[in-house]
């Protein structure tokens, strides 16, 4: 997992890029150093052997072939310590005087330069053969003079710089490697540390914090940013839910004060039919605004994970008198409640809150379902943990709204002529996350379903 | 909507007619003592919790009503020492927070019941009539009788002039709250307190419902109506004098 991660970041791939244009850099660095190293060292070996040449032109001008031959066997006795190679051939190129056996086939004809394989002159190197490179010339009285150099050693020279530069490469590939892959391993732990922090922030709410390693470091940086924005939303959040609370908290006052005039007016044996009926319109519209507000205050107190009234309780017993309950009311529009399921399905729950929320969604479905409308409340022991569905079989959500019902006043718009005030499925989501539970909408076919998925009894907190 | 005003108080149990109210908001409690006043009763009015406390500990009353937050003293801190003290009278309380914990707070500390600003003051006499009738010793009878409605309380079965009513178990249970309140108004949250174990008021009309279908098979086709709604506050079972 985290090894694909890190494969696959942007951290690993900048430090691949790297180590390519690095080892490109010392490959040609080493093609450099060899090219002009043995460039170097051949053009002095040449330079050498047109010196001796040029000097035994000189002996043979002034001494004619018999200086030139005694020469040679001078040379030849030193020779074996400073791998030079002499010889004196006839004009059939048989040898006359000199170290070689044999006159070299690469040095016939225009090839005045050459370069060949010949038994070792120098016992320390080791080698049977040595490479010679060497240049021959026709004197003038139609012998052949061939100078040389044996160049094994510039031949070892190169193929140590193949291996140093072998073993090299491949250094710097696994080191690079080593070194990149933990990099990036930091990197991405760190950055998936973030992550999983993150999220835990967005489930559980704003209280959370991405922790700091002390280090200093960027990422401690990032890390108190991060912190310290975090923080100012949840200030605002909590400036936005205090005024929320406020304003539905002193307005209750007020509101009470109202109904209590209207209250009294009514009472008085003087009122007309007329004004009754007008007082209690205004009482039952008082009566609307302030169940708003209830249910606002309700939403927020509940958000504010409020887990005091938390109890063992059954869902079934819950679902049943709820069912009981809206029974009456789906009967009025042709249709009725069923509550099918376990006998016993035990989770941590606050009762009414539960209530509550599962009235909402009956009464969503009632009212939505259409006439004659079956509501099915089933609720069933699961692996991990407890589900209770609503479903009913009216006209559903179409797929695009799905995402929407969930938001404080939003209401569908074919629903708008409904009473309702469209908080009742954000009460619903309050009261799950209090839960713990997963609220999932899906298509019934026809109607739509609404599943509680609550978590298991030993891991509810 | 006359059927407000021909709702009838019943004398409370020891002829006890004096209500305590501690009450801050000087109009909500000028409207409340008005209208117990109206009602027969006689209201004392504490505006602070130190004077309620006085007033609490110096009077005998059949039932306080306690404003949840007071100056000077939170309206449980009252009840605390009201208990400590000895005082065993009911008390209402009354909140304009309807925190979702408060109820449980509220009755923890003694409270006997508990009312979320604003309400009906119908439902406040209801409560309050209710919480005095409390300390009235419980008959224990197996046959409750309205009208010409009994309720058998051993078979669970009920008939109207001998004619058996089909009901639901959770019908009866309401059937039998009425009628054992037979001629006080049953506020709605009550019943869904009694019936559903529900601690805190939904505010649909689907008690109302559920109750409209109760009356339906007791009401339907008989010479006079027992069960009567009280628009916005309850329920009220009586038979015609």
């Amino acid at each position: 997992m985290l090894l694909a991660k890190t494969l696959r970041s942007t951290t690993f791939r900048l430090a691949l890029i790297s180590i390519g244009v690095f080892g490109a850099v010392v490959i040609a660095l080493f093609g450099y150093v060899y090219w002009s190293t043995t460039t170097f060292v051949l053009s002095r070996s040449d330079r050498v052997i047109e010196a001796e040449q040029a000097m035994l032109r000189n002996i043979y001008d002034t001494g004619g072939r018999d200086g030139v031959v005694r020469a040679i066997d001078q040379h030849k006795a030193a020779a074996r310590l400073e791998g030079g190679v002499y010889l004196l051939a006839n004009e059939s190129f048989v040898p006359v005087i000199g170290n070689l056996g044999e006159w070299p086939s690469a040095l016939r004809g225009a090839n005045v330069w050459g370069e060949f394989k010949s038994a070792t002159l120098v016992p320390k190197s080791g080698a049977s053969r040595s490479l010679f490179r060497a240049k021959w010339e026709t004197l003038p009285d139609g012998y052949h003079v061939l100078v040389g150099r044996d160049i094994s050693d510039l031949g070892r020279f190169a193929d140590k710089i193949y291996i140093a530069l072998a073993f090299t490469i491949l250094l710097i590939f696994v080191l690079a490697a080593v070194a990149s892959v933990s990099v990036t391993r930091r990197t991405v732990g760190r950055i998936e540390s973030i992550n999983a922090a993150s999220r835990t922030i967005m489930e559980s709410g704003l209280g959370g914090r991405i922790p700091l390693r002390g280090t200093q470091d960027e990422w401690d940086y990032l890390a108190q940013n991060l912190n310290s924005m975090l923080e100012r939303i949840e200030g605002l959040m909590a400036e936005v839910k205090q005024v929320n609370d406020n304003v539905a908290h002193d307005l209750r006052t007020p509101l009470t004060r109202m109904r209590g005039r209207l209250e009294k007016a009514s009472i008085e044996k003087s009122t007309s039919d007329r004004d009754q009926s007008l007082i209690n319109e205004t009482i039952a519209d008082l009566d609307d605004v302030l169940r708003m507000f209830s249910s606002l205050t309700r939403i927020s107190q509940i958000e504010a994970n409020q887990k005091i009234a938390f109890r063992i309780v059954n869902l079934i017993e819950i679902a049943t008198a709820v069912g009981d309950l809206f029974d009456a009311s789906a009967e009025s529009k042709g249709g009725h409640v069923q509550v099918i399921g376990d006998k016993s399905v035990r989770i941590s729950a606050d009762r009414d809150l539960l209530f509550d929320a599962i009235s909402n969604l009956v009464d969503n479905a009632i009212k939505h379902g259409g006439d004659r409308g079956i509501v099915i409340i089933s609720v069933e022991q699961t692996d991990d943990g407890a589900v209770l569905s609503i479903a009913d079989d009216g006209p559903g959500i179409p797929a695009d709204e799905l995402a929407h019902v969930f938001k404080r006043f939003y209401r569908l718009e074919r629903s708008r002529s409904t009473p309702g005030n469209g908080l009742g499925l954000s009460l619903v989501a309050a009261v799950a996350r209090l839960h713990g539970a997963h609220v999932a909408l899906s298509d019934n076919r026809p109607g739509l379903k609404v599943e509680l998925q609550f978590p298991p009894l030993d891991e509810a907190v | 909507m006359k059927d407000q005003t021909t709702y009838e108080t019943k004398f409370m149990i020891g002829a006890l007619r004096r209500i305590l109210v501690i009450e801050d908001d000087a109009e909500t409690a000028t409207q409340i003592v008005g209208f117990l006043t109206t009602r027969g009763y006689e209201a004392d009015l504490a505006v602070n919790g130190t004077e309620g406390l006085r007033l609490g500990e110096s009077a005998q009353y059949a039932v306080i009503t306690i404003d949840r937050m007071l100056p000077g003293m939170d309206g449980l801190a009252i009840i605390r020492r009201l208990r400590e003290a000895g005082v065993s009278t009911p008390a209402l309380i009354i909140s304009a927070l309807g925190e979702v914990d408060d109820r449980v707070r509220g009755l923890r500390a003694g409270g006997d019941d508990y009312l979320v600003k604003p309400f009906a003051f119908a439902e406040l006499l209801a409560r309050l009539e209710a919480l005095a009738r409390r300390s009235a010793a419980v008959v224990k009878e197996t046959l409750l009788r309205v009208g010409d409605l009994e309720l058998d309380l051993v078979s669970r079965t009920a008939n109207r002039g001998g004619r058996c009513i089909k009901l639901l178990p959770r019908e009866f249970q309401v059937l039998e709250y009425l009628v054992r309140n037979a001629g006080h108004v049953v506020p709605r949250a009550m019943l869904l307190e009694k019936i559903w174990d529900l601690h805190f008021d939904p505010k649909t009309n689907i008690i109302d419902v559920y109750v409209g279908r109760v009356r339906r098979k007791v009401d339907s086709e008989q010479a006079y109506p027992l069960i009567h709604t009280l628009r916005g506050v309850g329920f009220c079972i009586r038979a015609p004098r």
